[in-house]
């Protein structure tokens, strides 16, 4: 029993925990904030797994920007603030069996798959390695991803707009 | 002429699709119009027989269906047998139609009347010129179909519609005979046509004893349709139809149609001994079986039945002891006076409306043409000297006394002197008597027409005899005309004569008291009365059999396979209904049946290890 | 040293995709829905970064990978969030259930 293992387990304790209020707290604000919590486990069990930058990525898009565009999209729509109607169980049964079915076959197909236990050296100057991947074998990606955020953009933007603005 | 012989039963048809379509706009001239052009269809007969002295045989065929290598024919064939039987056919149908006029009077239906009398005669005219069995079989069925419209004419009479589905079912069986016997048939011969299969019979293609069996099974054919015994409970019955109905189908057509069979397939049956026997037996039995019932019937158009059937008898008896041409004469002799009697006894329905003989005692007697007419059918039936009967019943006699059927012919004669004495019972007991002495309702021309042209043919037809047997040998070798010796033609004529004496002594002298006969023999008298039981005794087994059959059946589609098509048909119903709840709009739903799709797709890779 | 076995980091990502499955087809809130199906993503990059610490041929592009993906699903946030907001403008409900304009 290490470090790593009591981290690990405090952390993937902590994200599941989070997942499962989710599911379970009525108010949608409260929701959103488990699933916070969710994802700042994430960015720790990130770190565990030697990507610091990654787990910084993770901070500061999930849990900082769409944690936020989430909470501007709550404030901006009309809620009772909880779920007026009990959950529709039947369906929520069926769902369950299904992904019980899906969870129990992948289960058993990671059970079966074998790992090798190398560990090179990501930890090491991470985000510099990063860096080099990302400008020096996956620069085209990486400026058609720009392209496709700006178009994300525009396209929010238009969405998002009131209708009846064209005028203006 | 002979080339356009193919018009012939196409104008009645023209009749029928005439009258059928229009029948209510034409109802005046319905019954002229379906006699001109059934009369045109005669002259055409005419002419056609005048060109067959000289040409003897006529085919002419095109392709119809081709069915792998088989090519099956339709068209239309003539030789002497088909000559005379078209002209029979288009005689007693012309007459018959004549007759309807008057006798169906005013009738709100007689433009549907004359178009079933149309259809009927085209079937019974195409059934005669067909070249093959397939194009014979289809107007065979055809004129099952006819009879039967025209025996339920008076479909209002729970009777009548009792007698034609009987009718029509009755002679069902015996085609269901003809059918297999013409299958396989075409099985041994790979043709169906006459010509082909006479000489796949000369030259010995069938296999053995096959030969025998498909003569047998055309015979079948030709018992359910010509009413022999066992199936020839639906004739009598079958006078539910209009009295005119009862003469073309007794004389002319339906029941001749049976004969005509066993005649046109004769080389079959020349082939097998046994079928021959079986004809013949089948024959002589029907005979004396159906006479021995005419004594005692009280229907007027009943007697006249079963004496068609007993000379249907002798025309099979006549066939199957090789008495080709015997058979025919009689066939041909039969047609004029037996059509002759039932329009008589028409004439006497219409005027006097009763027709149990017992009733009419005797009223019959104001009715002078139809009196002789009837007197003429009635002596010609009973073989009386020099009348046409008598010269094809003693054609009948000497085919059978040249074959060596003794036995036979021992039947035969008893059948004759049987004959004699019911016609005339029934004779006495209409026209002579003291019943009511009022004048009776006249009888239309229309209807004393073609009684007059019938008895002038009932009684001298029976002289052509060496022409018409000359007229048929002019095609087949076996057509010949026997002459019997004269003791025979002694004998025969004793028997009719002695039959019509006893007749009068106990019908008019009333020198036999028939009540105290009928306790002395109550037993006789009583199977008699009910026909032997045939009829009880299809109902008890047969039909009753059937019926439990049909139960079985019915409960069984109602609650076991009505079951299970619901099921089917429910579970189809819900899975459809599912399936459209499934397309609400909901993302989430459909979301939900893609997992479920997926995790069953998984289940099966992990199960199975692979996609199936 | 004795780490945490690779199997653990996997079926961490499993347990957290199949809750945010169950969010995204059971949740009637829009935005609800939206988050679960961040959550789905998170697993997913989860697995990205595993493999590329414990794969068969450990190195680098995992984690560049689970980059991208991490942007691509800010990005389909954004636009999410953009067309509720628009379709709450048009019906007046964020409930999912009312958004049946699929049928028609």
């Amino acid at each position: 029993m290490n470090g790593e293992i009591i981290a690990f387990a405090l952390l993937s304790a902590a994200s599941v925990l989070g997942a499962l209020a989710m599911l379970y707290v009525s108010k949608v604000v409260h929701m959103l904030l488990s699933l916070v919590l969710t994802f700042f486990s994430l960015a720790g069990i990130y770190v565990l797994l030697s990507a610091e930058f990654v787990a910084v990525v993770q901070v500061l898009i999930y849990s900082g920007a769409v944690s936020i565009m989430m909470i501007f999209g709550i404030m901006l729509t009309k809620h009772k603030d909880q779920e007026n109607r009990p959950p529709n169980i039947k369906r929520s049964l069926i769902t369950g069996a299904g992904i019980i079915v899906f969870f129990a076959a992948v289960y058993g197909a990671i059970r079966k798959v074998p790992f090798g236990e190398q560990t090179p050296n990501l930890h090491e100057a991470n985000t510099e390695q990063i860096g080099i991947k990302i400008f020096s074998y996956y620069v085209i990606p990486f400026e058609v991803v720009s392209v496709v955020l700006l178009a994300a953009l525009v396209g929010a933007i238009l969405l998002a707009r009131k209708e009846g603005d064209d005028q203006s | 002429m002979i080339s356009f012989a193919w018009l012939i039963p196409l104008f009645p048809l023209l009749s029928f699709l005439v009258l059928i379509l229009s029948g209510k706009k034409l109802k005046t001239v319905s019954g002229y119009l379906a006699s001109l052009l059934t009369g045109i269809s005669f002259i055409f007969t005419l002419g056609v027989i005048a060109d067959l002295r000289s040409v003897t045989e006529y085919e002419a065929t095109w392709t119809w269906l081709t069915i792998g290598t088989t090519d099956i024919q339709a068209g239309v064939w003539l030789n002497p047998l088909n000559g005379l039987m078209l002209f029979i056919v288009s005689f007693v149908s012309l007459l018959v139609h004549i007759y309807s006029l008057g006798y169906m009077g005013e009738n709100d239906r007689r433009a549907t009347y004359f178009a079933y009398l149309g259809l009927f005669t085209f079937a019974m005219l195409g059934l005669v010129m067909s070249p093959n069995l397939i194009q014979f079989y289809m107007f065979w069925e055809l004129v099952g179909l006819g009879s039967f419209l025209l025996i339920g004419f008076y479909l209002y009479k729970e009777s009548a519609k009792r007698a034609a589905r009987k009718a029509f079912i009755m002679t069902r069986i015996g085609d269901a005979g003809l059918l297999v016997g013409l299958i396989l048939i075409f099985w041994q011969t790979g043709s169906l046509s006459f010509t082909e299969i006479f000489q796949a019979v000369e030259q010995n293609e069938f296999a053995p004893g096959m030969v025998t069996l498909t003569a047998i099974l055309l015979f079948i054919g030709a018992v359910g349709k010509s009413g022999q015994f066992p199936l020839h409970t639906w004739l009598p019955d079958a006078m539910e139809g209009p009295t005119p109905v009862s003469a073309l189908i007794h004389a002319a057509t339906m029941v001749a149609a049976g004969v005509y069979l066993v005649a046109a397939a004769y080389p079959l049956f020349l082939a097998s001994e046994w079928a021959l026997m079986i004809v013949a037996v089948i024959g002589a039995f029907t005979a004396i079986f159906a006479a021995t019932i005419g004594l005692v019937q009280d229907d007027l158009k009943r007697v006249l039945a079963y004496s068609t059937v007993s000379q249907l008898g002798y025309m099979m008896l006549a066939l199957g002891a090789g008495g080709y041409v015997a058979g025919m004469f009689h066939l041909t002799t039969h047609a004029f006076f037996k059509a002759l009697l039932f329009l008589a006894a028409g004439s006497v329905i219409l005027a006097l409306r009763k027709q149990n003989i017992k009733e009419i005692a005797g009223e019959g007697r104001h009715l002078a043409i139809t009196k002789w007419g009837f007197l003429a059918g009635t002596l010609a039936i009973s073989g009386f000297p020099l009348l046409s009967g008598s010269f094809s019943k003693e054609a009948i006699f000497a085919a059978l006394l040249e074959d060596g059927q003794y036995g036979l012919l021992g039947v035969a004669l008893l059948t004759a002197f049987l004959t004699s004495v019911y016609m005339f019972r029934l004779y006495f007991m209409v026209f002579h008597g003291k019943g009511a002495d009022k004048p009776p309702k006249s009888v239309p021309v229309s209807m004393k027409i073609p009684v007059i042209i019938l008895a002038a043919l009932a009684v001298i037809s029976g002289f052509f005899a060496t022409g018409f047997a000359d007229w048929l040998a002019a095609e087949q070798e076996y057509a010949v005309l026997h002459h019997s010796p004269t003791w025979l033609i002694f004998l025969a004529t004793l028997l009719s004569l002695g039959g019509i004496v006893f007749a009068y002594f106990i019908y008019v002298r009333k020198q036999m008291d028939r009540e105290e006969w009928k306790t002395t023999f109550s037993s006789t008298y009583t199977i008699l009365y009910h026909k032997y039981f045939i009829d009880e005794f299809y109902q008890n087994t047969i039909i009753y059999s059937t019926r439990a059959i049909s139960y079985l059946m019915y409960y069984t589609e109602r609650y076991v396979v009505e079951t299970i098509a619901a099921f089917a048909a429910g579970m189809v119903k819900e899975i459809g209904k599912t399936g459209s709840r499934l397309q609400n709009g909901r993302v989430q739903t459909y979301g939900t049946v893609a997992l479920l799709g997926l995790a069953v797709i998984v289940l099966i890779f992990v199960v199975r290890g692979g996609y199936f | 040293m004795s780490s945490v076995p690779a199997q653990g980091y996997l079926i961490l990502a499993l347990i957290l995709f199949c809750i945010g499955l169950f969010g995204a087809l059971t949740k009637r809130n829009t935005i609800i829905v939206l988050i679960s199906i961040e959550l789905m993503l998170n697993a997913v990059n989860l697995n990205l970064v595993a493999f590329s610490k414990y794969g068969i041929n450990p190195n680098m592009t995992g984690q560049v990978f689970s980059l991208f993906s991490i942007t691509i699903a800010a990005a389909e946030a954004a636009v999410g969030i953009a067309i509720l907001l628009s379709l709450y403008r048009n019906r007046r409900t964020v409930h999912i259930d009312e958004m049946d304009t699929l049928k028609h």
